[in-house]
């Protein structure tokens, strides 16, 4: 099972995680170098002359936060608008995002798993384990929050009340994401049991045991599919073959292509 | 290096702003708003014994300004001088700092969409020019100069000469912005144009009370959280293959 790999993201997704790790980098830099005032500073003074050196005028780093935000608008819209269907139909949402029984007894164990309270197994986890998926689901709320805000401040949008709560909103926004990258960059980089979750941000695949281990379901859903892909191609070269059994699906055996998953 | 201040002598005013109309024009200011603010107080004494002055007022540069803590981008900044600027390359012109300032000497531009206020005029003062409403003034009771400069009208007056900012016990920011006069002269201004304290609208409300005290745990527990986690994964170690 280690050999055989299985398809989780494809292209597009992946330039658009990298694409928005890389513009959250440029824009956290930049956004809280911006914060220097005391009433809202999170940074050390020193950080802010670091940057100053970098940048020059405060023009200038505001100018930068505001060009990366625009250019990372628009590139959302783009997959908003283009891969809706993908996306952000309600079919897929359902699907991939929303939060079934498993989920929820998932979250209950975990918790309990990492303050060393119990030794309950896992309950099987679909394409996004629980965790995962409050991730998406907080990410969902908050970058429309995000970029309308940001709209708000660079255009002056609704007046000037509107753009003191622009200002607070924005940041709140923010620090709840910063919050959840905390964890995903943990997740992602540092955890060794999600090891292969981070390279297949980079190559789309993950190996078959993996997916076995800690995404069961969707394990099963992509079993399912090449079965149905082999009895449909079994049919139409019009041969009759055994059926494999249950023992089979698990065989890392051939090495066969990886099974393509929408 | 330089700390500049202004200082008014109230027995020369009589209120004809000239100042105010020498600042407008020199800045471009909107019909409607204005940096410097020029108003006659109340009259106080008794028939035939009456006193009245006129109120003179712009930003007062503060030594300790609530306008500059307040500003989220910090595009309202100190200068090494003491002068307060704004930077309308960063203001987005969210207000906060129009409702800090004790002396609600800042305004919002309605065509720019950003704030704006006395700067004591510091591209003419770059060019050894007097600040305009200094320059303009009919009756010269206008001063401006450097108070680390010994020999200057505006050390002289506050130093030697007992001029006052307008400052009460509650509101006590460091005003850089003087007045000269009668002892009923300067009650008068005090009473007829007290500095209000500082406030927030109610989003930078929010924010001090609520939000940042949320942001700030949930950040930390998150961080703290993950370390221990970190920290147990070390001790643990890492296995190569899984169960």
């Amino acid at each position: 099972m280690l050999q055989r790999r299985l398809k989780k993201h494809h292209v597009a997704i992946m330039l658009l995680h990298w694409f928005n790790a890389s513009v959250w980098l440029g824009e956290l830099v930049t956004g809280i170098a911006l914060i220097s005032s005391h009433f809202f500073r999170v940074a050390p003074g020193w950080y802010l002359s670091v940057i100053e050196g970098v940048f020059g005028p405060r023009a200038n780093l505001l100018r930068v936060h505001v060009a990366l935000g625009l250019l990372w608008i628009g590139i959302f819209l783009v997959y908003g608008i283009f891969g809706f269907r993908t996306y952000l139909s309600q079919e897929v949402l359902r699907k991939e995002i929303a939060l079934d029984g498993d989920d929820v007894r998932w979250l209950v164990v975990r918790v309990g798993q990492i303050l060393g309270r119990t030794r309950e197994k896992l309950p099987p986890q679909g394409i996004y384990n629980a965790g995962q998926k409050l991730f998406a689901i907080m990410v969902y709320g908050t970058l429309p929050v995000i970029m309308l805000t940001g709209l708000v401040m660079v255009f002056h949008l609704f007046g000037t009340v509107a753009v003191g709560w622009a200002v607070v909103l924005h940041f709140a926004a923010v620090a709840a994401v910063v919050c959840g990258l905390i964890v995903h960059v943990y997740m992602g980089a540092v955890f060794p049991e999600e090891k292969p979750a981070f390279f297949s941000m980079i190559t789309g695949t993950v190996n078959e045991l993996y997916a076995y281990n800690h995404h069961f379901k969707w394990w099963q859903e992509v079993m399912a599919e090449e079965r149905e892909w082999e009895r449909r191609h079994d049919a139409a070269a019009g041969g009759r073959r055994a059926a494999p059994t249950a023992a089979e699906d698990g065989d890392s055996g051939s090495g066969a292509a990886a099974v393509s998953v929408p | 290096m330089a700390r500049f201040a202004m200082v008014t002598d109230l027995r020369k005013c009589v209120g004809c702003q000239a100042c105010t109309v020498a600042c407008s024009a020199e800045w471009d200011v909107p019909t409607g708003y204005a940096r410097t603010h020029v108003r006659p107080t109340q009259i106080s004494g008794t028939f035939p014994n009456l006193v009245s002055s006129v109120y003179v007022a712009q930003c007062n540069h503060c030594d300790h300004p609530p306008c500059v803590e307040a500003c989220p981008s910090g595009a309202t900044f100190q200068s090494e001088s003491g002068v307060v600027q704004v930077d309308k390359g960063v203001c987005i012109g969210c207000g906060f700092c129009v409702e800090a300032c004790p002396y609600d000497a800042r305004y919002i531009n309605p065509a720019t969409k950003k704030v704006d206020k006395c700067d004591f005029c510091m591209a003419r003062v770059g060019r050894g020019a007097q600040p305009a409403c200094v320059a303009t003034c009919t009756a010269h009771a206008k001063y401006f100069g450097d108070l680390e400069d010994h020999s200057s009208d505006v050390f002289k007056m506050v130093f030697q000469g007992g001029a006052q900012g307008l400052q009460t016990r509650a509101v006590s920011v460091g005003p850089n912005v003087y007045y000269v006069g009668r002892k009923e002269h300067l009650d008068l201004i005090r009473a007829s144009f007290p500095p209000r304290q500082p406030r927030l609208p109610v989003a930078g409300e929010a924010w001090t009370r609520v939000l940042k005290p949320l942001v700030l745990a949930a950040v930390g527990a998150t961080f703290a959280g993950q370390a221990v986690a970190f920290f147990t994964q070390l001790r643990k170690g890492e296995q190569d293959f899984e169960d």
